[in-house]
């Protein structure tokens, strides 16, 4: 078990692409998300692994989505999880189903967290962190 | 065909009644600054042994949890040295909340298949006073993945939220029925020594109590809390020889549906039900003719969808099964009567081993003024990781056997 050092819990995590997921990262720096379509059995599915979940094929393609999806479930953020993010709150956690049926963890950017609905219409933001990272993030569709 | 003859085999092969939990206790809990993980440990284990009347030499079988706050790879190993016993027969589990009851059904499975004789099944740790705060909280959010939901600051919390959440969307649960959840367990830990809040609450204060992360106010969420859990499980033939009343394991059930929150198959709807069915068709028993029950309650909400999923109520239903004041004395089913993670003690890992310690004594009749009159069939729902994982497992008196 990893224990979390004081100054680390200052540091917002970010991801650390490995050999499934590099094309998904690389995706999200040149603006798009990509889902993998199974060309065996057509599931699409998020995240980017190495076989379909569904049938086992290892013949997976990366798309690009549309980027457009709906508000699942949702939770605003009062009560940072560690230091990292207590300049953030609130902040709402969503959990988006896209229009190609994957669901996916993001956060809102560009509006009010606590006017957050069920089943709101949101489209995807790729938000640069730094030079190395672009963090799929989600807006209120039609602004 | 072949499906038929191998569930017929699966059936035969049943830890029903083959073990009995012989000896049960504790550490101090709640806030413990002067003790060690390991103290803490030793001292849950001396308990437990001295409830079953046995010696150090006789345990040769440890399962234990994983502590925050003394990150050995091995701590079964590592307490075992600390402890100064030698077992043929080791291991430290990892399923989140759902470890404490993946231990029983471990040890009971060791046991039947001839690996131990005596096995202790520990947790501890210490989260309250080990840890600061912040990294007790940054701690558990670093068990959510770390590419895919870590990134957006998504606190463990957060995971159970967006359940409950999407659960007072689909059935019409309320904030007001979740408070309740948080109010009657606050009324069980007023009864029970060694509770770390009881001081008495109302929906008021719960929905007053400020946000953590919606729908989840401060009082609906559980405590963070030290403390270390102990207890010997031996083979049913030689439950006898100990000091204690045997409590048997009659069945065992476990489900992984999930890693990711956004793989979850239904945000309402969890593997407690495929855990729970297994353990009530191994123990051969409804849900409706169990006595007393611990359930794991890391959140208010959570309760309320277990109390649906363990077959309790209807789908839907938990709100107003709460409202009606089931899950406490002269309801249908009596809930974690020592109160709780909510408001007894969670110290982590080890938070569920005490909804089986207040089981286990419930089934003894030891409870004194908080103890379910004639209880003799118990059920204890672990689980974690934002219901990834799911234990369930079912004990009962000798007369259940």
């Amino acid at each position: 078990m990893r224990r979390i050092e004081p100054k680390e819990a200052h540091v917002k995590p970010l991801p650390t692409p490995d050999s499934d997921s590099q094309a998904y990262w690389q995706g999200l720096k040149d603006g798009r998300l990509l889902l993998q379509h199974c060309t065996g059995c057509g599931h699409v599915q998020f995240y980017q692994q190495s076989i379909c979940r569904q049938c086992g094929s290892e013949a997976l393609e990366h798309r690009a989505a549309s980027g457009r999806g709906v508000v699942h479930s949702f939770s605003v953020v009062h009560r940072a999880p560690g230091p990292a993010f207590k300049q953030d709150t609130p902040y709402a956690v969503l959990l988006v189903e896209l229009a190609e049926g994957p669901r996916m963890i993001s956060s809102l950017v560009g509006g009010d967290p606590m006017a957050v609905q069920f089943d709101m219409a949101v489209e995807l933001v790729c938000e640069p962190i730094n030079d190395q990272v672009v963090l799929p993030r989600f807006r209120p569709a039609g602004r | 065909m072949a499906n038929r003859v191998s569930g017929a085999i699966a059936r035969q092969r049943s830890i029903r009644g083959q073990v009995a939990i012989v000896g049960a206790g504790r550490s101090e809990v709640g806030r413990v600054p002067d003790k060690s993980v390991m103290a803490l440990a030793s001292q849950a284990a001396k308990a437990a042994l001295a409830d079953a009347g046995i010696k150090r030499s006789q345990i040769d079988g440890v399962l234990t949890s994983s502590a925050f706050a003394a990150p050995f790879h091995r701590f079964s190993v590592a307490f075992s040295e600390y402890f100064g016993i030698v077992p043929t027969f080791s291991n430290t589990l990892q399923v989140s909340g759902a470890t404490a009851a993946t231990m029983f059904n471990i040890a009971a499975a060791a046991i039947a298949g001839g690996l131990a004789e005596n096995v202790l099944v520990l947790g501890a740790d210490s989260l309250l006073t080990g840890l600061s705060p912040d990294l007790a909280l940054r701690s558990m959010t670093e068990s959510r993945d770390q590419q895919y939901e870590m990134p957006f600051g998504i606190p463990v919390a957060n995971t159970f939220a967006m359940t409950a959440h999407r659960h007072m969307k689909e059935f019409g649960t309320t904030a007001e029925q979740f408070a309740k959840v948080a109010v009657i367990h606050r009324e069980h830990a007023m009864r029970t020594p060694g509770a770390q809040m009881t001081t008495p609450i109302t929906v008021d204060d719960v929905l007053n109590s400020g946000w953590v992360t919606t729908p989840y106010h401060k009082l609906d969420c559980s405590l963070i809390s030290d403390g270390a859990v102990a207890f010997v499980v031996s083979a049913a033939d030689r439950a006898g020889a100990c000091r204690a009343k045997p409590i048997y394991i009659l069945g065992g059930g476990e489900c992984y549906t999930h890693e990711h929150i956004f793989l979850m198959p239904s945000l309402t709807t969890t593997g407690a039900v495929q855990s729970s069915a297994k353990a009530y068709a191994m123990a051969g028993c409804s849900p409706q003719e169990i006595d007393v029950a611990g359930v794991y309650d890391c959140f208010t909400g959570t309760v309320i969808m277990m109390l649906e999923d363990l077959g309790f109520c209807p789908k839907g239903e938990g709100g107003r099964f709460v409202d009606d004041r089931q899950i406490t004395y002269g309801g249908s089913i009596p809930c974690n009567t020592h109160g709780g993670l909510l408001s007894y003690a969670h110290p982590g890992m080890p938070g569920s081993l005490l909804h089986f310690l207040e089981v286990v004594q419930q089934l003894r009749g030891e409870c004194g003024p908080r103890q379910v009159a004639g209880a003799e069939l118990g059920l204890v729902h672990s689980l974690g990781a934002g219901f990834a994982t799911q234990a369930t497992t079912i004990l009962g008196t000798e007369a259940t056997l």
